[in-house]
């Protein structure tokens, strides 16, 4: 287990980012998935946000993980999620995605022993005007054993 | 339909969503390149011990309280924020519904920016289980 120093440390790393073309067959194919209209596709589902913040923010999430000093096979989970748009993204555009680590603690509770809680933050830009915001938090099991300290 | 004077208190309509289906869960595996096998391999589900079901992409979760979002304030361009807890699995085969009340009301040069409280129910509104919940803001 990483030590809280370490943990600490991770604050502020910055991910390398990339670019997401958010593509019209995608869009209408989630829609059909979530249940959504396909009758009006000039305006992108709002979860894209989400989608191209996590698909092209420069890791893949066992990467992520890696930068905690875990893996997926360690029960890594969501803890929060969050997307705000300034506007509606549109199908055919090319977003910039962006982002950093902007939290991380560690804590301890009956259910999950301890663990770490790590938030991170990821802007959608086009055109250098920003779109929207993905923020998210993962949480960390560490100890288990240390729930009855 | 836009919605008229919206008022700290006010419920907006139950938006039901139906019968989870695990067909659209592959589809957004694929989509999502989402290698996780809980959401199409009931096997995995099971020798993880989380059931006998799939389990539902909590993405796809949020989606359909935006989707109860859109449809009450008008339209994807009103649609401004949402912040989620994930409480429990959604599996295929639960019947959900998006249920909300309005928090609070913020005058703007657009309109009003209404901040609600969402949740995503299993089961009958009354009586069911709350799977996610949060908080969502919306122009109308």
């Amino acid at each position: 287990m990483i030590s809280e120093e370490e943990l600490q440390s991770k604050v502020g790393y910055r991910f390398p980012g990339g670019e997401y073309l958010l593509e019209p067959y995608k869009n209408w194919l989630t829609n059909d998935v979530v249940g959504a209209r396909n009758n009006d596709n000039d305006l992108a589902h709002p979860m894209f946000c989400y989608y191209a913040a996590l698909n092209s923010m420069g890791v893949s999430l066992e990467e992520l993980f890696a930068i905690f000093d875990a893996t997926s096979e360690d029960g890594v989970m969501f803890g929060e999620a969050e997307i705000e748009l300034k506007r509606a993204m549109k199908p055919g555009s090319t977003y910039v995605i962006s982002g950093q680590v902007t939290a991380a603690q560690r804590k301890k509770s009956k259910k999950l022993g301890t663990f770490d809680l790590v938030d991170f933050e990821l802007n959608i830009h086009e055109d250098d005007q920003l779109v929207g915001i993905s923020r998210n938090s993962f949480i960390f099991p560490r100890e288990l054993t240390d729930a009855s300290e | 339909m836009r919605q008229n004077k919206p008022s700290v208190g006010f419920e907006f309509p139950p938006y039901v969503v139906g019968t989870v289906d695990a067909e659209k869960m592959k589809t957004m595996a694929a989509l999502l390149q989402d290698p996780n096998p809980i959401h199409w391999d009931v096997e995995a589900v099971n020798s993880l011990g989380l059931g006998s079901r799939p389990i539902n992409q909590g993405p796809n979760n949020m989606a359909y309280v935006a989707n109860a979002l859109i449809s009450w304030s008008g339209g994807i361009s009103n649609f401004r924020g949402l912040k989620v807890r994930f409480l429990d699995n959604v599996y295929a085969g639960d019947h959900l519904t998006v249920i909300g009340s309005v928090t609070d009301v913020d005058h703007v040069d657009d309109g009003d920016l209404a901040t609600c409280e969402v949740q995503l129910v299993r089961g009958t509104v009354d009586s069911g289980d709350i799977v996610m919940a949060g908080q969502a803001v919306v122009l109308l």
